[in-house]
C-alpha cells in the first residue's frame, strides 16, 4: 500500500505541490519563529554574559515589578554611594565600583535620534578597567567632561569618527561632546542593537540627573573567596528592600531572562498567525483529500474487487497523507531558514530591529516542526480517508460512480451548527468570562476556530444563494461564461464551502483587525477631543519619557499659557492588586484636560496635596473605595505610602489610570521623574499654528528628540501607530490569505481535470479559449467572492463582540465601509489570480483528447 | 436535391506518428458532400472514419490536402477561426450525449447562440423543440432525462445555430433500439423537412440506412460510394468490403 501511496504522489506532481504547499507556509512560520527567537535569545546571552564577565557579584536595585509593566515606568530607585562605601567595607570584595547605564539619547549627525527603530539607547559611564566590557578599537574610554566614547554599531550607523561632535541628552537639554573613542562589547559591534555614549563617571551623573548614585554596583573578590560566600557576606549588609545582591553569572542569566520574558510576547503574536496558517492549511487539506477521494472512487472500488479490505484502503490514503505532510514539514522546516531572517527584516520595516546575526538551530525547532507538519496533515486527512473505505467493490463497475453517502450525513447540518453554537459560548466565556489575560484571549482564539469550523461546515447550504447573488451580475455582464461559472460553483456546494471556508477565515481576521483598528482610531480621535482642553502636545519621537527639563523650555515660549506633564507609572495596593498610576500637575492639569467628576470638583483635583490620592469610578467601584478611604500603596521603588482618596473622577478619555496622584509624589516615591507627554494651552487669541511652530523650533533645539505637536497632528501621530501595527498584521495574515488563493487554484485544477469532457465537448461546439478561461476565472471569483463575503461578515461580528467588555473604556465602534468593500475586491483579485494558471490549462485542453477522455 | 457541396475534401491524408511507427488513417480521401445531404461514413474500428469527421469539422488537422465547409479551406483558419467556423456552421452530435449537466433542457439547446453571443429565434427553437418531442422536458437536467431523451437534447442543440452541417459521431452508440430509431428519425427528418447536411460516422448498418448515401472507408481509403439501401443491403455491402 506504500507503494500505491507512492506511486499516487508521484503521477499527481501538481496536485501534491499544491496540497504540500498549505503544510509549508505555517511550519515555516512555527520553524522560522523558533529560530528568529532563539537567535535573539542567544544573542542577548552573550551580550549579559560579556556585561558580567568579570564580575564576581553585581548588586542592583530591588525591583517590585517584574516585567507585567504594560508600558508603564516603573524603575525603581538607584543605590546611594553610601551602599557601595557599605560594600566595599565587606572582607575578601577586592574591587567594588559603582556604574551608570540609564536610558538617553544620542543624536546623529542630523540632531535625530541616532536609532529610531525601537531599539534602546544608553548613557553610560567608564568601569575600572577590570569591570569594563568595552574595548576600544579607536581612541581610548573618556576622560575629560567634554568626552565621549560610542559603541563601534552606532558609530558606524552614524557615521561618526574620532574627533566629531557627538550630541547626547539625558534628563536636561542636549550636550556637545568630542568623540575620543570607539570601542567593541566583548567581540561584538553592538550591546544586542542598542546604541551606548560613553563619558566620565562625573558626566554621566550629570547628563541623568543623578546625585552620587549608580544603577549597579559591581564587585570583585578578593582571590581565594568564592563570589556566592561573597554574595551571601554582601547580602547581610545590604537591605533587600533596597539592593538586590548576586553572583556574576546570575546577573547574567536574571538580565537574559528578563528580556526573553518580554519577547515571548513576539514568540507568542508569530505563532497565533503560524496556528492561523497551519489552521488555513489544515482546511486546504481536508479539501484536496475529499475530491481526490470522490474522483479515485473507482480506483478504489477496484482495490477492493481484487480484494484489498478497508484498512488496505485506508492505508494507501493515509499513507498518501502522511508522507505529502512529511514532506511538507521538511520543506516548511527548511523554509525556516529563509523566514526567520525574513521576519527580522519584517520587524526592522516596522520600527523594531532585533540583534540576530547567524541563525541558533535548536532540536526542539527540528522535532516541533516535523511533527506538526505531519500530524496536521494526517489529522486533515483522516475523514476522507476514512470515506475512501467505505466504497464498495461495486463501484467499480459503474459508469459514474459518486461516494456513498456516510451514515453521519444526515447529522452533518445539525452537528455544524452546534460547533458554530459551541464556538460562540467560547468565545463569549473568553470575552466575558472570569478568565483573565492569556487565559481569556486563547479561549477567544479557540472561540473562532471553531466557530471557523462550524461555519465553514454549514456554508455549503448558503454556497447557492451566494453564488447566485455574486454570479448573477457576472451573467448579465458576461452572458453564458458568467452563467455557466455560476452553476459550476454551485455545482459542488461542499466542495466550494470548504475552498472559500480556507479564505474566509483569513478575510475575517483582516476585517476584524480593519474594524478593531477602525474603532481603535476613532476612541483615540474621540477621547482626545473629549479630553484635551489643550491645544498643543509635546512628547518624544522614540517613546521615551519626556526630559524632565522641556517642560520649563515649553512653557517659556512666547504664546505658551499652561504647560502639564502626565506621568504613568504602577502601584501595588494592599489587597487590591496592581492598579496603572498616574501622575498630574494638580496646580495646571485643569488647564489643559477635561476631568468629569463623580465625586469632587476641579477644586478637587486643583488642591492635590501629598497624601492624596484621586480614584477612577471603575476602580472605585471594583474596589469599593471612596472618598474618605486610605489607601496603602506599595511604589515601584519599594517605598510604603499612605493616601487619602479625596475624589472619584470618570475619566471618558481614558487617559487617567485608577489611581492619581500629584507629580510631586511620583517623582519622589515612584522614581518617575520624566513626563510621558506634556500638555499646553496657548494663550486665547492667538493663531495655534504660529505658536506651535515657535514652541517646536525652541523646544527642538534643546531636545532634538521632543516634538510638539497640535492635536489633530497628536491624533495622526497615535493613528500611524495603530496603522503600522495594522500593516505588519496584514502582511502576516497575507500568508493566510496565500494558502487559501493556493486552494483555490488546487480545486480549480481538480474539477478542470474532473470536467475535462464537457470542456472539450464547449471547444467542439464553438466555445473560444477566452471563453473558456473567462468561465474558468468567474468561477474562481465567485468562490473567493463567498469567501470574502462569509469572512467580512464573520470578522464584523467577531470585532462588535470582541469590543463589548471596551465599551467602558471608552471604546467606540466604528465599521470602515470603504475598506471592507475594499476587501471584497481584493478578494475578487484574489480570485481572479487563482485562476490565471487552472484557466490557461482549461483554455489549452486539446479538444479531441477532451473528447475522448475517460 | 440542389448539388451545391457543403462539406469537400481533396485528397485528405492524416497521418499519425513518425518513421517506422506511422500509421495513414487518411491516405487520400476525396469527397463532396452536397447541401441537404444525409452522408453516412462507414468502416470498421481503425479504418479512419472517426478521423474523416475530426478532419472535415475542424477539430483535427489533416497532414495533406484540403477540406472545405461552405466554401471556407479550413487549412487557411488559424485556432480562432476554427472555433468560430465550428460554432457559427457546424452543429454536433456526440455518442455520450455531451450535455452540460448544470444546464436545464433548454438551456442545452440554446448553448451554442449564448456562447456565440446571439440571440435565440424563438419560433426556430420551438419548431426544432417539437420537432425533437422535449417540449415537456425543457426545464430538466440532464440528469431527470433518459438517454434518448438526452440526445435529443443534443440533436437540438445542433441544429439550433441552423449550421451548414451537423457532424454525428455515432449518435446511437449509447442507445437501446428504439431510442435509436427515434433518434435516426429525427435526424432524417432534420434533412427532409429543414433541408439540414447531416453528416453521420456509424458502424451500425440499420443507422447507415436512414441516410441517403453511404461512404465506406477502409485502411484510410473511400472503398465505397454510393446511395445507402435497406439495411439488409448495408449489411451485405458491408460484409463485401469489409
Amino acid at each position: 500500500m506504500l507503494a500505491l501511496s507512492l506511486r499516487g504522489i508521484a503521477t499527481r506532481k501538481l496536485r501534491t505541490a499544491l496540497t504540500v504547499f498549505a503544510v509549508v507556509l505555517g511550519v515555516a512560520l512555527v520553524s522560522g519563529t523558533y529560530m528568529l527567537t532563539d537567535t535573539i535569545n542567544s544573542s542577548f546571552d552573550e551580550v549579559f554574559q560579556t556585561a558580567n564577565q568579570n564580575v564576581d557579584v553585581a548588586i542592583t536595585p530591588t525591583r517590585v515589578f517584574g516585567s507585567d509593566t504594560e508600558g508603564n515606568a516603573v524603575t525603581p530607585n538607584p543605590l546611594p554611594a553610601s551602599l557601595l562605601e557599605r560594600v566595599r567595607r565587606v572582607p575578601g570584595v577586592a574591587l567594588a565600583a559603582g556604574s551608570v547605564f540609564e536610558m538617553g539619547q544620542i543624536y546623529d549627525k542630523d540632531d535625530d535620534p541616532l536609532i529610531t527603530t525601537g531599539a534602546p539607547m544608553f548613557i553610560s559611564d567608564t568601569s575600572p578597567r577590570r569591570f569594563d566590557p568595552f574595548v576600544y578599537v579607536e581612541g581610548h574610554p573618556p576622560v575629560g567632561p567634554r568626552e565621549v566614547a560610542l559603541d563601534k554599531f552606532s558609530a558606524d550607523k552614524a557615521g561618526y569618527e574620532i574627533g566629531d561632535t557627538v550630541r547626547l541628552s539625558g534628563e536636561g537639554p542636549q550636550e556637545a561632546f568630542r568623540l575620543v573613542g570607539i570601542a567593541k562589547f566583548g567581540e561584538a559591534d553592538s550591546l544586542g542593537g542598542a546604541a551606548v555614549a560613553i563619558v566620565a563617571p562625573p558626566v554621566a551623573q550629570r547628563l541623568l540627573d543623578l546625585h552620587d548614585e549608580f544603577t549597579t554596583i559591581q564587585v570583585a573578590a578578593e582571590p581565594g573567596t568564592q563570589p556566592t560566600e561573597l554574595a551571601a557576606a554582601i547580602r547581610a549588609v545590604v537591605p533587600a528592600r533596597v539592593a538586590t545582591v548576586r553572583t556574576g553569572e546570575q546577573q547574567a542569566a536574571s538580565d537574559s531572562q528578563d528580556i526573553k520574558d518580554n519577547l515571548s510576547f513576539l514568540r507568542t503574536f508569530l505563532f497565533v498567525f503560524a496556528g492561523i496558517a497551519l489552521f488555513v492549511g489544515a482546511f486546504l487539506i481536508a479539501n484536496t483529500f475529499s475530491i481526490t477521494v470522490a474522483q479515485r472512487v473507482r480506483e478504489f472500488a477496484l482495490l477492493r474487487m481484487i480484494g484489498a479490505n478497508r484498512r488496505q484502503v485506508l492505508r494507501a490514503v493515509v499513507g498518501e497523507a502522511l508522507l505529502i505532510g512529511l514532506l511538507g514539514a521538511v520543506i516548511g522546516f527548511l523554509a525556516g531558514f529563509v523566514i526567520a531572517p525574513g521576519l527580522k527584516a519584517l520587524f526592522k520595516l516596522f520600527g523594531a530591529d532585533f540583534p540576530a546575526s547567524g541563525i541558533v538551530l535548536l532540536p526542539r525547532t527540528v522535532i516541533v516542526s516535523l511533527l506538526l507538519g505531519t500530524v496536521i496533515t494526517l489529522v486533515s486527512a483522516l475523514s476522507p480517508a476514512l470515506r475512501a473505505t467505505r466504497v464498495p467493490p461495486m463501484a467499480a463497475l459503474q459508469e459514474a460512480a459518486t461516494l456513498p453517502r456516510g451514515r453521519a450525513a444526515r447529522w452533518r447540518t445539525p452537528l455544524a451548527a452546534a460547533v458554530a453554537v459551541l464556538g460562540i459560548v467560547i468565545l463569549c466565556l473568553g470575552l466575558f468570562g472570569s478568565a483573565s489575560g492569556g487565559d481569556a484571549a486563547a479561549l477567544v482564539g479557540i472561540g473562532a476556530a471553531v466557530v471557523f469550523i462550524g461555519v465553514g461546515l454549514l456554508a455549503s447550504h448558503i454556497v447557492q444563494p451566494l453564488s447566485l447573488a455574486v454570479g448573477k451580475p457576472l451573467e448579465w455582464l458576461r452572458g453564458v461564461s458568467g452563467r455557466l461559472a455560476r452553476e459550476n460553483a454551485s455545482r459542488n456546494p461542499r466542495r466550494t464551502a470548504s475552498t472559500s471556508a480556507a479564505l474566509m477565515i483569513g478575510v475575517a481576521l483582516v476585517a476584524f483587525m480593519t474594524i478593531f483598528a477602525a474603532g481603535l482610531k476613532a476612541s483615540i480621535a474621540d477621547a482626545v477631543d473629549l479630553g484635551l482642553k489643550g491645544q498643543l502636545l509635546a512628547q518624544t519621537t522614540n517613546f521615551s519619557p519626556t526630559p524632565a527639563a522641556a517642560r520649563g523650555v515649553l512653557a517659556s515660549v512666547e504664546g505658551v499659557e499652561t504647560v502639564s506633564g502626565i506621568r504613568f507609572t504602577k502601584a501595588i495596593v494592599a489587597g487590591e492588586g496592581r492598579p496603572n498610576v498616574t501622575g498630574v500637575d494638580p496646580r495646571t492639569i485643569g488647564d489643559v484636560f477635561n476631568v468629569d467628576w463623580v465625586d469632587g470638583s476641579a477644586a478637587t483635583l486643583r488642591a492635590l496635596g501629598p497624601g492624596e490620592v484621586l480614584l477612577s469610578k471603575r476602580w472605585s467601584e471594583d474596589h469599593d473605595r471612596g472618598v474618605g478611604d486610605t489607601l496603602r500603596v506599595t511604589t515601584p521603588t519599594n517605598t510604603r505610602l499612605t493616601a487619602k482618596v479625596t475624589g472619584v473622577y470618570d475619566d471618558d478619555a481614558n487617559l487617567l489610570g485608577a489611581l492619581t496622584f500629584p507629580n510631586a509624589v511620583l517623582a519622589t516615591a515612584f522614581n518617575v521623574r520624566g513626563d510621558a507627554f506634556l500638555m499646553a494651552a496657548t494663550a486665547p487669541g492667538l493663531d495655534v499654528e504660529t505658536v506651535k511652530e515657535r514652541a517646536d523650533r525652541v523646544v527642538s533645539a534643546a531636545f532634538p528628540s521632543v516634538e510638539v505637536l497640535t492635536k489633530d497632528e497628536f491624533v495622526e501621530r497615535q493613528e500611524g501607530q495603530v496603522n503600522q501595527l495594522l500593516a505588519l498584521i496584514y502582511v502576516l495574515l497575507a500568508l493566510a490569505l496565500l494558502i487559501a488563493l493556493f486552494g483555490i487554484v488546487n480545486t480549480l485544477f481538480l474539477t478542470i481535470h474532473e470536467r475535462t469532457r464537457e470542456l472539450g465537448m464547449l471547444r467542439a461546439i464553438g466555445t473560444s479559449r477566452r471563453q473558456v478561461k473567462r468561465m474558468v476565472r468567474y468561477e474562481a471569483v465567485i468562490t473567493a467572492m463567498i469567501g470574502a463575503v462569509l469572512g467580512v461578515v464573520l470578522g464584523a461580528i467577531f470585532a462588535v463582540l470582541v469590543t463589548i467588555p471596551l465599551k467602558s473604556e471608552g471604546f467606540k465602534i466604528s465599521i470602515p465601509v470603504g475598506q471592507l468593500v475594499l476587501l471584497l475586491v481584493v478578494a475578487a483579485i484574489f480570485g481572479v489570480i487563482a485562476a490565471i494558471w487552472p484557466a490557461r490549462r482549461a483554455a489549452k485542453l486539446d479538444v479531441l483528447n477532451a473528447l475522448a477522455y475517460e | 436535391m440542389t448539388a451545391i457541396p457543403i462539406v469537400t475534401a481533396v485528397d485528405l491524408r492524416r497521418r499519425f506518428g513518425e518513421g517506422e511507427a506511422a500509421v495513414d488513417a487518411l491516405d487520400g480521401v476525396s469527397l463532396e458532400l452536397p447541401a441537404g445531404a444525409f452522408t453516412a461514413i462507414m468502416g470498421p474500428s481503425g479504418s479512419g472514419k472517426s478521423t474523416l469527421m475530426h478532419v472535415l469539422a475542424g477539430l483535427d488537422k489533416p497532414t495533406g490536402g484540403t477540406a472545405t465547409i461552405d466554401g471556407i479551406d479550413l487549412s487557411t483558419l488559424d485556432d480562432k477561426k476554427l472555433t468560430e467556423l465550428r460554432r457559427d456552421k457546424v452543429g454536433f452530435i456526440f455518442q455520450s450525449f455531451n450535455l452540460l449537466p448544470v444546464l436545464t433542457a433548454q438551456e442545452n439547446i440554446e448553448l451554442p447562440l449564448k456562447i456565440a453571443g446571439r440571440d435565440v429565434d424563438e419560433a426556430w427553437r420551438d419548431q426544432i423543440v417539437q420537432t425533437v418531442h422535449i417540449g415537456d422536458r425543457l426545464t430538466h437536467h440532464p440528469s431527470e432525462l433518459s438517454g434518448g431523451q438526452q440526445q435529443r437534447v443534443a440533436v437540438a442543440r445542433a441544429l439550433i445555430s441552423k449550421p451548414a452541417v451537423v457532424f454525428a459521431d455515432e449518435p446511437t452508440g449509447n442507445l437501446d433500439s428504439s431510442s435509436s430509431a427515434e433518434v435516426l428519425q429525427l435526424l432524417r427528418q432534420s434533412v427532409d423537412e429543414l433541408g439540414q447536411t447531416v453528416v453521420m460516422v456509424t458502424h451500425d448498418a440499420n443507422a447507415a440506412a436512414t441516410a441517403d448515401r453511404i461512404v465506406v472507408l477502409d485502411d484510410g481509403k473511400i472503398v465505397h460510394d454510393g446511395s445507402a439501401g435497406t439495411a439488409d443491403e448495408v449489411h451485405d455491402l458491408m460484409r463485401t468490403v469489409g
